[in-house]
């Protein structure tokens, strides 16, 4: 699935110039469930924006199935988004004026889908998160791991190939972070996904497939990834 | 529609604030819209003033030169009765010094309110080649001063009324063209030479004539045949006689208009002549006053210009820099609010958003507050153009010369005497009230303003985020 090649990234904070990734070569399998830990301020959070054709590298190439994401446009790269990468982020980031339900056909509106598919599909996902009676629930009525379901929800709805969740148990009492985890396991069995996963948290990192540490920029693969035990990785 | 909805959500999430900035709009769209309104009622009181004095279907009015006013010691005009404040009382008096005392009598005069113009010259300009029609007309004030029996130092008022001799072969044009007929009739041709009069409604009303009453002009006796009426703040003439009466009053001061006529009426040949016309005649009548309408209110003063002047330089200003700054605040308000979103707008170009999705987002939200406070600055504009007809004073145009009045010190009459002209030329005042008008034009100007003010806030507040790259949204902290 991924092909990262040489990747470094710089950001320039006023006069400085600050490495957040460096010279980062590494392969993600399809249907592959990474979990990279490290400290704060090391990385995860820039490899996974690299992952997600968030940002750009300064250095390298990062491939997704052969394509070079630096390499293109930035309406190429939505659209990239919008089909195949689904996110998950540690605030949820769930748009407040809107319902559940209507977040998670959020993610529908760019692939053009029409108002009754979208329908049956925003349920759909919302059953397989759990929460099909809570679609007209604004997020300020949902608890922290409801809030957090819905975000999966609007990642999975558009049946990425692709999920990426940066610190998806970040804001999370333990009994929810063990519910969240195992929705995302669960459904990277069902579904074949390829997870990236960026935690701090080792309990969370150990049951992942294959787990990575970032130090200063630089990742280290602790534990590679063996065969998958559920259905085969797509292709 | 999602994008309806999503709009929708967001306005009521921040209501206050797409309140402050639809009244910001409505504010500065209303003031234009009562500026516009109060300068349409202006315009329009001002064109109802200019048809007043210059009657329907005249063009350009040729008037003799206006007599001028008395200056202390100088002789009075020829015909004028010279009456001085005795040590008795009132008296006249002749060059010899024989005096009579004028102590309960009374001394009417009849003043041509312009010098004659001869038929022959009044011809010429009906030859014209861009004069459509021409007819002539004779303006004349009738004054009479009843002095008391007793208290000689008492200066009484003069009572005046004009009189108007009209050409009733053509009354097409001149005095009695927007006349209407309220009771008896007008002149016919077989009344050319008689001593009939036709009054104004308001003049007979308040000396209770009627048709068949007896009016005396000139020490003549006047039947009244007919009472018209004139359109509402219109100044007319009190009575009209037929011009061949007017022309054969004798005791005309300062000279009889035997075969002449004061004033003369041109219908243009086309909107275009009036110009061309205005230079002939003046050519041709060397001496004469030629007016036309947009003359006229050059020389006219009064409220009516006061309240032109103020809507049209301080009023729109105002709804300018109004405006201004409901633009300003528009943008400035949007672009917080703006900033605000930013990670939810990264959010959405995370999930796959373009860009233009997103700037059509926050155009829609402003475009909406646009339109919001078009509809409450088109409100806020009748209430205004409302208000300003319910508390405006009636407004007052004045054009014309010299009234009759006091001068004191005279030639030859003794120390202390007071002199009194009768008669003299009256001044025009035509009253209207002002009444807004708010048109379907100046409404789309509104709504245009306000959206466009939308628009601008809306461009404003989403370039930024257009601009930003999703990491970078993605980071800012709510």
């Amino acid at each position: 699935m991924y092909k990262l090649t040489g990747v470094t990234k710089l950001y320039q904070k006023g006069r400085r110039t600050v490495p957040a990734v460096r010279d980062l070569s590494l392969v993600i399998g399809d249907g592959e469930w990474l979990a990279v830990q490290g400290r704060t301020g090391h990385g995860k959070s820039t490899l996974l924006n690299l992952l997600g054709g968030l940002d750009r590298p300064t250095e390298g190439s990062v491939e997704m199935d052969g394509t070079d994401l630096g390499a293109l446009r930035e309406t190429r790269l939505t659209r990239l988004r919008a089909e195949s990468i689904g996110f998950v982020f540690q605030t949820f980031n769930l748009v407040p004026t809107l319902s559940a339900a209507e977040n998670v056909e959020a993610a529908l509106i760019p692939l053009g889908t029409g108002y009754s598919a979208r329908g049956k599909r925003v349920a759909a996902a919302l059953e397989q998160v759990g929460l099909a009676d809570r679609g007209a629930h604004l997020p300020t009525e949902l608890s922290g791991g409801q809030q957090q379901r819905v975000a999966i929800a609007r990642a999975l709805v558009k049946d990425p190939k692709v999920l990426l969740a940066d610190e998806p148990t970040g804001n999370l009492d333990e009994d929810t972070r063990n519910e969240i985890i195992g929705l995302l396991e669960r459904l990277w069995r069902e579904r074949g996904l390829t997870l990236v996963l960026v935690t701090h948290d080792s309990s969370v990192a150990r049951r992942a497939q294959s787990a990575g540490l970032m130090n200063k920029g630089r990742l280290t693969i602790r534990r590679a990834a063996a065969p998958p035990a559920g259905p085969s990785a797509r292709s | 529609m999602f994008f309806a909805k999503y709009l929708r959500r967001e306005l009521r999430h921040r209501m206050r604030q797409a309140v402050f900035i639809a009244l910001g709009l409505a504010l500065g769209v209303g003031l234009v819209v009562t500026v516009s309104a109060a300068s349409a009622g202006v315009k329009t009181a001002q064109s109802k003033v200019l048809s007043a004095l210059y009657g329907v279907g005249t063009d350009v009015t040729v008037t003799g030169a206006a007599p001028s006013p008395p200056k202390p010691g100088q002789a009075p005009p020829k015909g004028a009765q010279l009456i001085q404040m005795g040590p008795n009382g009132p008296e006249t008096c002749t060059s010899s010094g024989k005096c009579t005392s004028m102590a309960g009598k009374t001394q009417e005069n009849v003043t041509s309110n312009y010098a004659g113009i001869s038929a022959s010259k009044m011809a010429a300009a009906a030859r014209l080649r861009d004069v459509a029609a021409a007819a002539g007309g004779i303006t004349l004030s009738d004054t009479s001063i009843t002095f008391p029996k007793s208290d000689p130092d008492a200066l009484p008022q003069p009572v005046s009324y004009t009189v108007d001799g009209v050409d009733i072969s053509d009354t097409s044009l001149g005095p009695l063209s927007s006349a209407s007929l309220t009771s008896g009739h007008s002149f016919t041709a077989a009344e050319s030479d008689s001593y009939v009069a036709v009054v104004d409604s308001g003049y007979g009303g308040a000396h209770d004539l009627k048709v068949g009453s007896v009016i005396t002009i000139d020490q003549a006796k006047y039947t009244v045949i007919g009472i018209v009426s004139q359109p509402q703040g219109s100044n007319p003439p009190d009575v009209y006689v037929p011009l061949a009466r007017a022309q054969a009053m004798s005791s005309v001061v300062p000279t009889d208009l035997k075969d002449e006529v004061n004033t003369i009426y041109l219908t243009a040949a086309s909107a275009a002549d009036i110009s061309t016309v205005s230079k002939e005649v003046s050519a041709l009548l060397p001496g004469t006053t030629v007016t036309t309408a947009s003359s006229l209110a050059s020389e006219a003063t009064g409220s009516v210009n006061s309240a032109a002047s103020l809507a049209n330089s301080l009023g729109r200003w105002l709804s300018v820099l109004v405006l201004i700054a409901a633009f300003a605040v528009a943008s400035l308000l949007t672009m917080a609010a703006v900033a605000r979103r930013a990670r939810e707008f990264g959010t959405l170009k995370a999930i796959g958003w373009r860009s233009r999705r997103i700037v059509g987002q926050v155009l829609g939200e402003s475009v909406a507050l646009g339109i919001a406070g078009a509809a409450a600055g088109v409100g806020l504009g009748f209430a205004g153009a409302a208000i300003i007809a319910a508390i405006a004073p009636k407004l007052h145009e004045t054009t014309g010369g010299n009234s009759g009045q006091v001068a004191s010190g005279s030639s030859g009459a003794p120390a202390g005497a007071r002199m009194v002209q009768i008669g003299g030329n009256p001044t025009h005042t035509v009253a209207v009230q002002l009444h807004p008008s708010i048109t379907p034009g100046v409404i789309v100007l509104a709504v245009v303003l306000a959206v466009a003010g939308g628009l601008l806030a809306g461009v404003i507040g989403s370039w930024r985020i257009s601009q930003l790259r999703p990491a970078d949204a993605l980071a800012r902290v709510a």
